[in-house]
């Protein structure tokens, strides 16, 4: 009796978890996220890049290959700005195309609506950007032991220009895959001026062929005014010369067309000294041939 | 000590002439033949499926392809020992041997070749190397002297085949039409006139000058190899005389047991007498004793330091895993044919073919052991990789191509003795008469 | 329009594709608009809205997200990027065995299943001493003992210090494995496991792609990454930053997120490299594992059983 209520207790028990899961299975929920930035390059060359992501619990995964439709402030079809195809990073590029002019020209902030078309699996779902019209300027100087960089953000606000305030910032040195900072703080915050000042602390850094070095002022991501960049060449660096010396070596190491001199002089020198003589055998060889074949009656052994 | 019945130059000759396979010679090209085409029924298969047929993998990525490589190397180079090194010191009871040599050399040194072309993973790209080819790796200084030994090794054959050549085609009815027609091809123009004799001569013995120094070369590179890496275990300045000694020993111990099988099937008793097994005895110890010198510098010296790369290789070697194997071939391949061969009694052709197989056998085993142990010990631990590449052990496809290249340079010294005779005729004709004048 | 000379059409892209976007703009109103060494031109024009309302043309090439290169002959391959040294820092501090620069690694450049161009060792120096995960790429040494042996040029080292294999060119003799102390080259048994989009490939020695059998393969930097104005996969992967890359001539190392001056990050750092008594002088700089960010039982999680129970003996 006792085992039978057990096992009965058991098998009770099992169900519940096999629901448990199967319910948590259900609650797993498929998350698509689409994002949208924003990007201000030097104060003329705007771009949006459209992000898709696919949440599946924890996980996230870019969408591949679907098709976003977006639209400058209304999703009328003469406010329609491109349609988008993702590529395998689930990223896509658009431009504001040249018509738009009037709506773009019209108002200080504007809303981007990705709408992602509806599919025999899927809803048509929609998302809206806004963003802020602004600009960015950079300017240094540079004394005796002291070079600054002053960064200004402007805005526009009811079409007037206003100074940005509290726009965090990095100012860096463009370097291969990332920006080094140019001072101690990481990033830099705009006064109510919309200014934000950094001390150059990179003394010796290593520029281009004439020492020139690229600063970069980003604002990254920011709600209100989306990506901004500016960039600004200056003579701080020390001139590098790319030295291609080391390649150019005759090494063990190098291609067969930049062997060491020892090496092709031994190699070469043993070589034709021992196929010469080879050589030379080989034409011994012939001339016992020619020995025998004038030596026509073979049939008298001569003596050794 | 001429004996009263010293054979006659007919007889010499007719004892000497190349034979047709008896009963036991026709089953032993077979099987050498059959065994031959299972090795080329595995690579087929490894052509097709790639190197994966192998058990070799990232780490053991030298497999018993490349040891039997330093094997074939190893015992091409007795070619350059009794011809060459004996015929410039004059010594002169070797001369019956010194075919044998040379065929051993030349068969050995083509299967080499041939064997490190199955090892490619891509064989079909083998002229990248003459027309990539870069001075500055070791193996293209292997491919150029093996190459070259290869050369000087036919040449060698060669030249004192001619007087020969000219007996032989006397026996047209022995040999048959198409060999007949084989040996004039080869040597009609040899008239033996006193000019001729002095040009072969002389080019003999350029040829056996040169050889030598090729000869060492052929090894001291297939070494370095090895050496010119960083891997415990190879990373020796040993290395180069290592070898060396150790292919003259068994390239010798590779004669003895030619010798024997010959004087056994040919009745070569009367050429290859007890006098010879005597000496070559003598050589084998003295080779044996350079190469077990030569070992216990190799190891003797870093097991004193027990570095910490080559602690793991050494400890596995002396007591680990491949102690059987290691201490096979220093027993096996040295110590008992020394112990067998110093006593005369064990310098009589049984007992010294007993101790030459072993000697070859011995051989063998210790090339395995150069490659594959060492391969094992990397510097970085083996981690990250599937089970099956922390050890090695060869796959039929790479025993059947090992053994078949084996068949196949039997094959060629088999084929070698049906064809041209196997101890020099005019030669031993010249050196009897020459007893006898003294006498 | 600023033009653009042909001689700069495969310069190196410095500064990425956010800098890129100034160059190809027909306006001069900034003096210090990027140079034009960035510019990867399709020749293809398209018109667009800027941000003042005005129109302006740009290359189509800026309309992808990633942008599509030239493809490079065998010949600017083997040469390398002219004016780079890549030099790599992993700092072992940061490295948990979480082994995503090894599948990303793998992902990428379709590594046979089980054989990985980046391994993530369980490493412990003596016995009293702290055990530690070190991930090992190829170390591209300044005296690389595996292009020493290499007898047809199939692998070589650039002007720019990276070691590639010419998959098309190797023999398979496999000299190289035996050479490199580092076990960082692998060898491709069989055929190659290759999507078919991937095997119909033309090869290239900057991808290591498509693989070929009985080649030799190994890491290759992925300096058509960086052509890119990208970061390595396994550098872009890692969560913890553990990998830096860089150019020495630049003085900097970045993994994506953080970006050091190389020379200040050695010195204080104290970073080494492996095996530096053989002499092979890798441009691998390893920082050692100090002021960890996890401790080394976390990484146990994903190693697998055969060799857990050897890191743990």
């Amino acid at each position: 009796m006792n085992i039978h209520r057990f096992l009965f207790l058991l098998l009770a028990l099992m169900i519940t978890v096999v629901i448990r899961v199967e319910a948590q299975k259900d609650s797993v929920e498929q998350k698509e996220i689409v994002r949208l930035h924003y990007f201000n390059s030097n104060n003329s060359l705007q771009y949006l890049l459209l992000e898709s992501i696919l949440k599946t619990g924890k996980k996230s995964e870019p969408q591949k290959h679907k098709v976003f439709k977006i639209f400058l402030d209304s999703d009328k079809v003469e406010n329609h700005i491109t349609k988008v195809l993702t590529d395998e990073y689930g990223k896509a590029k658009a431009v504001i195309p040249v018509s738009l002019k009037p709506i773009w020209d019209g108002a200080s902030s504007h809303t981007f609506i990705v709408v992602a078309e509806a599919t025999s699996k899927e809803e048509e779902t929609s998302s809206e950007f806004t963003i802020t019209k602004s600009k960015i300027a950079i300017d240094t100087s540079s004394a005796e032991d002291a070079k600054s960089i002053t960064v200004r953000v402007m805005k526009l606000n009811n079409g007037e220009w206003v100074p940005a305030k509290d726009v965090e910032m990095k100012i860096a040195v463009l370097r291969l895959g990332g920006l080094l900072q140019v001072g101690d703080e990481e990033s830099y915050t705009t006064d109510s001026t919309g200014t934000a000042t950094a001390e150059f602390k990179k003394a010796g850094l290593p520029g281009d062929q004439q020492g020139n070095l690229i600063l970069s002022a980003r604002v990254e991501d920011n709600d209100e005014l989306g990506n901004l960049s500016i960039e600004k060449s200056v003579p701080w660096g020390i001139a590098t010369k790319p030295d291609n010396n080391f390649f150019a070596q005759r090494t063990l190491w190098s291609t067969r067309f930049k062997t060491p001199i020892w090496l092709l002089l031994m190699a070469y020198s043993i070589g034709i000294g021992v196929w010469g003589t080879l050589i030379y055998l080989v034409g011994q060889i012939i001339k016992i041939k020619k020995l025998g074949d004038h030596f026509m009656d073979g049939s008298s052994q001569p003596p050794m | 000590m001429i004996n009263s019945t010293a054979p006659t130059s007919e007889e010499i000759t007719r004892d000497l002439l190349p034979q047709k396979f008896g009963t036991r010679g026709k089953i032993w090209t077979v099987s050498l033949m059959l065994i031959s085409l299972v090795g080329v029924f595995a690579y087929y298969r490894q052509l097709k499926y790639g190197l994966e047929v192998t058990h070799m993998r990232d780490y053991v990525s030298w497999g018993i392809y490349i040891s039997n490589f330093v094997f074939f190397v190893a015992i091409s180079l007795v070619g350059s020992l009794i011809t060459a090194i004996f015929r410039l010191a004059n010594v002169k009871w070797s001369t019956p041997l010194t075919r044998i040599a040379e065929i051993i050399a030349v068969s050995a040194i083509v299967f080499a070749s041939i064997i490190i072309i199955v090892d490619m993973g891509r064989p079909e790209r083998f002229m990248n190397l003459f027309i990539h080819g870069r001075i500055q790796s070791p193996i293209m200084w292997d491919v150029i002297v093996i190459g070259t030994y290869f050369f000087i090794s036919c040449l060698l054959l060669y030249f004192p085949l001619l007087p020969d050549l000219k007996i032989l085609i006397r026996f047209k009815d022995q040999t048959g039409k198409a060999l007949n027609r084989l040996y004039r091809f080869q040597g009609s123009f040899w008239k033996g006139t006193k000019a001729q004799s002095r040009i072969s001569r002389k080019s003999i013995h350029i040829l056996c000058i040169i050889i030598i120094p090729v000869a060492f070369c052929i090894h001291t590179v297939t070494s370095w190899l090895f050496a010119t890496t960083y891997r415990p275990g190879w990373d020796s300045t040993n290395f180069g005389a290592y070898f060396i000694s150790g292919a003259f020993l068994v390239g010798a111990g590779g004669v003895v047991v030619a010798m024997y099988v010959f004087r056994k099937v040919y009745k070569l008793e009367n050429y290859i007498t007890i006098k010879h097994f005597d000496k070559m005895g003598k050589i084998v110890v003295l080779l044996a004793l350079l190469y077990l010198y030569f070992n216990v510098n190799e190891y003797l010296v870093p097991a004193f330091k027990m570095k910490k790369p080559e602690a793991e290789h050494l400890t596995e070697l002396f007591l680990g895993e491949y102690a059987p194997v290691f201490w096979f071939a220093i027993l096996v391949g040295m110590i008992i044919p020394i112990l067998i061969l110093v006593f005369k009694k064990g310098r009589r052709p049984l007992p010294m073919f007993i101790a030459g197989s072993m000697v070859v056998v011995g051989a063998w085993f210790k090339r395995y052991l150069i490659v594959t142990p060492t391969l094992l010990h990397p510097f970085l631990p083996m981690q990250e990789v599937p089970q099956s590449f922390h050890r090695y052990f060869p796959s039929w496809e790479e025993w059947a191509i090992a053994m078949g290249s084996l068949a196949g340079a039997l094959l060629v010294i088999t084929f070698f003795a049906r064809i041209y005779p196997i101890i020099p005729i005019q030669e031993t004709i010249t050196e009897q008469n020459g007893k006898d004048e003294h006498s | 329009m600023k033009e653009v000379d042909a001689s700069s059409r495969r310069k190196f892209l410095i500064t990425g594709l956010m800098a890129g976007m100034a160059a190809g703009c027909n306006t001069n109103q900034n003096p210090f608009a990027n140079t034009d060494e960035t510019v990867i031109p399709s020749g293809e024009k398209v018109k667009l809205l800027s941000v003042d309302g005005e129109i302006i043309e740009v290359d189509k090439a800026f309309l992808k997200p990633v942008p599509d290169l030239p493809t490079i002959s065998n010949k600017e391959e083997r040469k390398g990027i002219e004016g780079k040294k890549f030099v790599m820092v992993i700092d072992l501090s940061r490295c948990k065995n979480l082994k995503k620069c090894q599948s990303a690694c793998n992902h990428m450049h379709h590594v046979h299943p089980g054989q990985n161009w980046i391994k993530v060792y369980g490493m412990q120096d003596a016995e009293q001493t702290a055990p530690y995960w070190q991930p090992t790429t190829c170390m591209h040494c300044d005296e690389p003992p595996c292009v020493k042996v290499c007898p047809v040029d199939a692998t070589f080292k650039r002007q720019d210090g990276i070691v590639l294999i010419d998959s098309d060119r190797c023999i398979g003799c496999r000299f190289c494995m035996a050479a490199c102390p580092y076990s960082t080259r692998v060898f491709n048994w069989g055929d190659p496991e290759l999507p078919e989009e991937i095997a119909e490939q033309k090869y290239s020695c900057e991808t290591s792609t498509p693989q070929k059998k009985g080649t030799v393969g190994k890491c290759d930097f992925c300096p058509d990454m960086v052509r890119k104005g990208q970061l390595p996969h396994c550098v872009s992967a890692c969560p913890n930053g553990v990998f830096l890359f860089g150019d020495m001539n630049e003085d900097s190392v970045t993994n994506g997120s953080e970006t050091f001056r190389f020379s200040d990050l050695i010195k204080d750092k104290a970073g080494y490299r492996l095996m530096e008594d053989l002499g092979t002088r890798p441009r691998v700089y390893y920082l050692p594992p100090v002021n960890r960010n996890f401790p080394f039982e976390s990484g146990l999680e994903n190693e697998n059983d055969e060799d857990k129970k050897n890191i743990l003996k």
